[in-house]
C-alpha cells in the first residue's frame, strides 16, 4: 500500500470563518482519496486583501509569516480550497527584494495547489466517490481560471459526481467575472452589482439547482445576490459537492 | 469630475448600457472568429511583445533612427515634450502656412493634447473626418471608446444631431446618415490646406509612418492638403519594416475582428518629384507628454506596448457596464485605467486603478500581452505609498488595514475577534454590501473550531 | 501539385512550368476568394483586348460618364478605345474639382496579396493615389503574375522601391461607427473592381 501523501491544508481566512463547509469538505475529500491531512492553526490570512488594495508592506509581513509556517509543515503538498488565495502565493515572490526570500516564496508557490488542480493533475483522480443529485452550473473564478489555468479540472470532477447534471452557461458565461474583486465589491458596489446581475441572470436562465465554484469569495457575491433576488438557486463550493455522499 | 458620480450616472442610463452590452458582445464574438483563423496567434502575440520590449529598452535610439530616416526622406521631425508644446508646434505650422481649413483623421494623441481647442484658440478650425469623431465633435462630447468613439449614441440621437447641425431631414437610416456626413466632409477635404493625422506605427529603419483605417478619411487627410502633420506618441516606433507584418496581423483582428482594415497608408517622407501626388510638406510631431517616465520600470514600461486596438475595453466587465465617459479621459477602459494616471499623475486620476475587479480578461485579449492587472496593482501600491492624500476615506482605510495587519499576525487574536463577531452578530459596517446583497449568516463554528472538535481525528488511521 | 522529374508513364509531354502554374493558380484562386469576401468585385480576363472589353462593360454597367485614368501605360491603352463613349480625363490635366466630379478612377495595382484580397499601390511606380481614393468607383487592373502570398511577401517587395506613399487597399471603404451597423462606401470608393489580367 502506498504511503499516504501528507497534505497541509491552506484553509484561507474566508473559508475558515465564512464558508467552513468548503474547508471541511476539502479535508474529507482529500482523506477519501487517501491523503493524510494536517492543519497548522497558526495560519490566518495570505495577505491578498492588503496586496490587492496596495498595502504591500502589510502583505509582505503576512507573506513572510505564511512562508515560515508552511515551510515547517513537513508536508508533501499544500492544498487550498481557493484559486485566488493559491494564486496570491504565486505573487509572493514579487513582494521581496531579497533573493533568499524570493527563493523561499517560489518554493512555497511550487508546493501549493488549488483543490481541483491537486486532485486531477497531481493525484490523477477524477472520481472522488461523490453523490449529489441536482442540476449544477460552474462559475470559473477569475484567478483560478486566468492565473492558475484551472478550467477543465473542476468540470471533470463534477462530471463524475453521481446524480449531478452539469450544465454549462452559454459561452462566455462561465468565464465572466462575478464582480467581487475584493474591496472593489464595496468600493464600487453599484458597478460590482451591475456585473453580478448579468451573471445571476445567466444562472437564472440556466434553470439549475445550484451554482458551484472554487472560490468562497465569488460564492458570497453570487449567493448574496441570488438570495436577495429571491432565487432558489444555491451557491455551493466545489468541495461541498465533492464531499457529499447523499 | 468624479469617477464615482460619472459611473453611477452611466449605470442609470439604460440606453447606454444596452448599447455597450451589444457592442462589446459583438466585438468579442468578431474578435474570437477572426483569431480562430490564425493558427499561430499566441506565437504572434509573443513576437509582437518581444518587438515592443526590444524597442522600449532602447527607445531613444530607435526614435533617433526614425527621425533621421524620415528627415532624409523629406519630412520635418519635431520633438514635443508635453501637450502644450505639441499644440504650439502644430498651431505654429498651421499659422505659418496660413492654413484656414484643417481636416483631421483619427488621432487619440490629438485628443490627449486637446489639439482642437488649442487650434480654435488661435482662430484655426479643425474638422474631424472620422465618422465617429465627427459625430462627437458636432455633439461637443468626448469619445467613449478608442475604436468606435460614438458607440454611446443611438442612430436616433445621431439623426437628431445631424438634423440640427447639418439641416438634414431626420432619418434613422444609417446609410443616409453616413452619406450626409460624407457630403458635408467632402467639401472640407477638397478645400483643406492642412491635414492632421495620427500614426499607428513608425518604422525606425525606413522613416515610414503607417496609418490604418476603414473609411478613407485618413487617406484623404494625408494626400489632398498641401501640408500634412502627423502626430504620434513616442511609443509608436518599431525597429524594422518587416516588423509591420505581425502588428498588421494582430491589430485589426483584435480591434474590430477584421483580417485587415480597408486601407493601410505607408508614408515615407515627401514626394520625390513635384508632379507626384501628395502633400508638399510632411511634419511629424513626436509626443512625450509623460510617456518617457513610464520607461523607468519593467512593470510600467509595458503600458507603452499598447497598440490602441481597444480589445481590452471590449473584454472588460467594468467598461461593459459604465462605458468610456466615466473614466474621464480620452483613454478609457483597462488601458485607460493604467495609462491615464501615468500620463496625468495619480493626483488627477487616483480612482482609476481601483475601478477594476482584477479579473484579467484584458490581459487575455491584449495582442501584446500587457499585464494590465500587474500595472493596476503597481499603481495601487503607489497610491497607498503617497503621503499626500489624507482624506477621511483614505484615513479610515489606512486604519482598517493597520488593524487587519495587526490581527492577522496574531492567530489567537484573529480567532477571538471572529468569535466576538459571531457571538454579537457584529459585522463591520458594510452597507455597501448589504444594500444589494444578502450577507451569509456566520456559521455557528469556524473551520478551525470544527477541526479541534473532531475533524482533526476524523478518519485518521 | 505535379512534380517535375517523376517517372510519368503518361503519353503527354511533361510541362516544366507545371508546379509553378499550379502554385500560381492556387494564389489566384485564394486572391479572388478573398476579394469576394471583402466585398470587392472581380473579373478575370485574358489579354488586353479582353480587358478593354471588360472595362467598357464595367463603365457602362455603372452608368459612368466621367472617367479618369492614371499615368500607367496599360491604363492609357485600355482607355484609348473608349474615348468616344466616355469622358476620359488624364490625371495631369485634372483640376481638384474635376477629380471630385469623376465617377470612376482607373489604375493598375503593383501587387495583389492572396492571403487578404489586398491591392498594393506604389507611388514610385504609378500615380494612382488619388484616383484610387476620390472617385466613388475604383477599377484596378492587376496582372496575375503580381499576386503574392502573404502580407509579409508584399512588405518585402514594396520595401525595395521605397515609394513615398504605399497604399494597401482591401475592399471598398466602410464604417461601423453608427450602432456598429456596417455601411459600405464612406469617404473612399464605394466600389472596387479588380480586373485580373492573365498572361496570354
Amino acid at each position: 500500500m502506498k504511503p499516504a501523501l501528507r497534505v497541509s491544508l491552506f484553509v484561507t481566512c474566508l473559508a475558515d470563518q465564512l464558508w467552513p463547509a468548503a474547508a471541511v469538505g476539502a479535508v474529507r475529500v482529500l482523506r477519501r482519496v487517501g491523503c493524510d491531512v494536517q492543519f497548522d492553526e497558526r495560519q490566518t490570512c495570505c495577505g491578498q486583501p492588503a496586496f490587492n488594495t496596495g498595502y504591500r508592506p502589510e502583505a509582505c509581513a503576512l507573506a513572510r509569516r505564511l512562508i515560515e509556517i508552511f515551510e515547517s509543515s513537513g508536508s508533501d503538498a499544500i492544498v487550498s480550497p481557493s484559486g485566488s488565495c493559491t494564486a496570491m502565493l504565486h505573487h509572493y515572490e514579487q513582494l521581496f527584494e531579497d533573493a533568499g526570500w524570493r527563493a523561499r516564496a517560489r518554493g512555497l508557490a511550487e508546493r501549493t495547489h488549488e483543490l481541483s488542480s491537486f486532485l486531477v493533475n497531481r493525484l490523477g483522480v477524477e472520481d472522488v466517490g461523490a453523490t449529489f443529485a441536482g442540476r449544477l452550473t460552474w462559475h470559473d473564478a477569475c484567478h483560478g481560471l486566468r492565473d492558475l489555468k484551472i478550467k477543465d479540472e473542476p468540470r471533470r470532477l463534477l462530471r463524475h459526481v453521481r446524480g449531478a447534471e452539469l450544465v454549462e452557461l452559454p459561452p462566455p458565461g462561465a468565464e465572466t467575472c462575478c464582480g467581487f474583486g475584493g474591496t472593489f465589491s464595496v468600493k464600487y458596489p453599484e458597478i460590482s452589482v451591475a456585473i453580478l446581475d448579468e451573471k445571476v441572470d445567466a444562472i437564472d436562465r440556466a434553470g439549475v439547482d445550484a451554482v458551484v465554484s472554487g472560490d468562497a469569495s465569488c460564492l458570497m457575491q453570487i449567493g448574496g445576490r441570488l438570495s436577495r433576488r429571491g432565487s432558489a438557486v444555491r451557491a455551493l463550493h466545489l468541495a461541498e459537492v465533492l464531499a457529499s455522499t447523499t | 469630475m468624479s469617477f464615482d458620480r460619472e459611473a453611477r450616472a452611466a449605470l442609470a442610463d439604460g440606453q447606454l448600457r444596452g448599447a455597450l452590452r451589444h457592442a462589446t458582445t459583438l466585438f468579442g464574438e468578431r474578435r474570437r472568429a477572426a483569431i480562430a483563423d490564425v493558427p499561430d496567434w499566441e506565437d504572434a502575440r509573443d513576437r509582437a511583445r518581444a518587438i515592443k520590449d526590444e524597442t522600449l529598452l532602447h527607445l531613444d535610439q530607435f526614435l533617433e533612427q526614425f527621425a533621421a530616416n524620415a528627415e532624409r526622406a523629406g519630412a520635418r521631425v519635431h520633438w514635443a515634450r508635453d501637450a502644450a508644446q505639441a499644440c504650439d508646434i502644430i498651431a505654429g505650422i498651421a499659422e505659418q502656412r496660413g492654413a484656414r481649413s484643417v481636416v483631421k483623421s483619427k488621432s487619440m494623441a490629438s485628443e490627449e493634447i486637446r489639439l482642437n481647442a488649442a487650434l480654435a484658440a488661435r482662430g484655426i478650425a479643425a474638422v474631424e473626418t472620422d465618422l465617429g469623431e465627427y459625430i462627437i465633435q458636432l455633439a461637443g462630447e468626448e469619445p467613449s471608446h478608442i475604436v468606435v468613439p460614438a458607440i454611446h449614441k443611438t442612430k436616433g440621437q445621431i439623426a437628431a444631431l445631424f438634423a440640427e447641425k447639418l439641416g438634414m431631414e431626420p432619418s434613422d437610416d444609417v446609410t443616409k446618415l453616413a452619406a450626409a456626413a460624407r457630403r458635408a466632409l467632402r467639401r472640407r477635404f477638397a478645400e483643406a490646406d492642412l491635414g492632421v493625422s495620427g500614426v499607428n506605427f513608425a518604422v525606425a529603419e525606413t522613416g515610414t509612418i503607417l496609418i490604418l483605417e476603414n473609411e478613407g478619411n485618413a487617406r484623404l487627410t494625408t494626400s489632398l492638403p498641401r501640408t500634412h502633420v502627423a502626430l504620434m506618441g513616442i511609443e509608436k516606433v518599431i525597429p524594422r519594416f518587416a516588423d509591420l507584418e505581425v502588428f498588421l496581423r494582430l491589430l485589426p483582428r483584435s480591434g474590430t475582428g477584421q483580417a485587415l482594415t480597408a486601407y493601410q497608408s505607408l508614408l515615407t517622407g515627401t514626394k520625390r518629384q513635384p508632379a507626384d501626388e501628395g502633400p508638399e510638406e510632411l511634419h511629424i510631431v513626436l509626443l512625450d507628454n509623460g510617456r518617457s517616465r513610464m520607461l523607468a520600470s519593467p512593470v510600467t514600461r509595458q503600458t507603452l506596448a499598447c497598440i490602441r486596438c481597444g480589445a481590452c475595453l471590449n473584454a472588460c466587465p467594468v467598461y461593459r457596464q459604465i462605458g468610456g465617459h466615466a473614466y474621464g479621459s480620452v483613454y478609457p477602459g483597462p488601458i485607460g485605467a493604467v495609462l491615464t494616471p501615468q500620463l496625468l499623475g495619480m493626483g488627477e486620476s487616483s480612482a482609476l486603478p481601483y475601478a477594476s475587479s482584477l479579473c484579467g480578461a484584458c490581459r487575455d485579449v491584449c495582442p501584446v500581452k500587457i499585464d494590465i492587472p500587474a500595472v493596476l496593482l503597481h499603481l495601487r501600491a503607489q497610491a497607498v505609498a503617497r503621503r499626500g492624500s489624507t482624506g477621511t476615506r483614505t484615513l479610515l482605510e489606512r486604519l482598517a488595514f493597520a488593524s487587519y495587519a495587526a490581527v492577522m499576525a496574531r492567530p489567537r487574536l484573529f480567532e477571538w475577534v471572529m468569535r466576538c463577531a459571531r457571538r454579537l452578530h457584529l459585522m463591520p459596517p458594510l452597507g455597501a454590501w448589504t444594500k444589494w446583497r444578502d450577507l451569509r449568516p456566520l456559521a455557528p463554528r469556524s473551520f478551525r473550531e470544527e477541526w479541534r472538535r473532531g475533524l482533526c481525528d476524523e478518519g485518521a488511521e | 501539385m505535379g512534380s517535375t522529374g517523376s517517372a510519368d508513364p503518361g503519353p503527354a509531354t511533361e510541362d516544366p512550368q507545371g508546379p509553378r502554374k499550379s502554385f500560381r493558380a492556387a494564389l489566384v484562386s485564394s486572391f479572388t476568394e478573398r476579394l469576394a469576401a471583402v466585398g470587392a468585385q472581380c473579373s478575370v480576363v485574358s489579354g488586353e483586348a479582353e480587358a478593354a472589353g471588360a472595362l467598357a462593360g464595367i463603365l457602362s454597367g455603372a452608368g459612368a460618364r466621367r472617367v479618369a485614368g492614371s499615368d500607367a501605360p496599360l491604363v492609357q491603352r485600355l482607355l484609348q478605345p473608349l474615348r468616344d463613349r466616355f469622358q476620359i480625363a488624364d490625371l495631369e490635366r485634372l483640376s481638384r474639382d474635376d477629380l471630385f466630379a469623376c465617377d470612376v478612377g482607373v489604375t493598375t495595382a503593383q501587387w495583389g496579396i492572396a492571403e487578404t484580397g489586398t491591392l498594393v499601390l506604389e507611388s514610385a511606380r504609378e500615380r494612382s493615389r488619388l484616383l484610387s481614393l476620390v472617385p466613388p468607383i475604383h477599377v484596378a487592373v492587376l496582372s496575375t503574375r503580381c499576386i503574392c502570398g502573404s502580407l509579409g511577401d508584399a512588405l518585402d517587395r514594396v520595401r525595395q522601391a521605397a515609394s513615398h506613399a504605399i497604399t494597401f487597399i482591401t475592399g471598398p471603404s466602410r464604417t461601423s461607427d453608427i450602432e456598429l451597423t456596417l455601411v459600405v462606401g464612406v469617404h473612399g470608393p464605394q466600389t472596387v473592381h479588380v480586373l485580373l489580367l492573365e498572361d496570354v
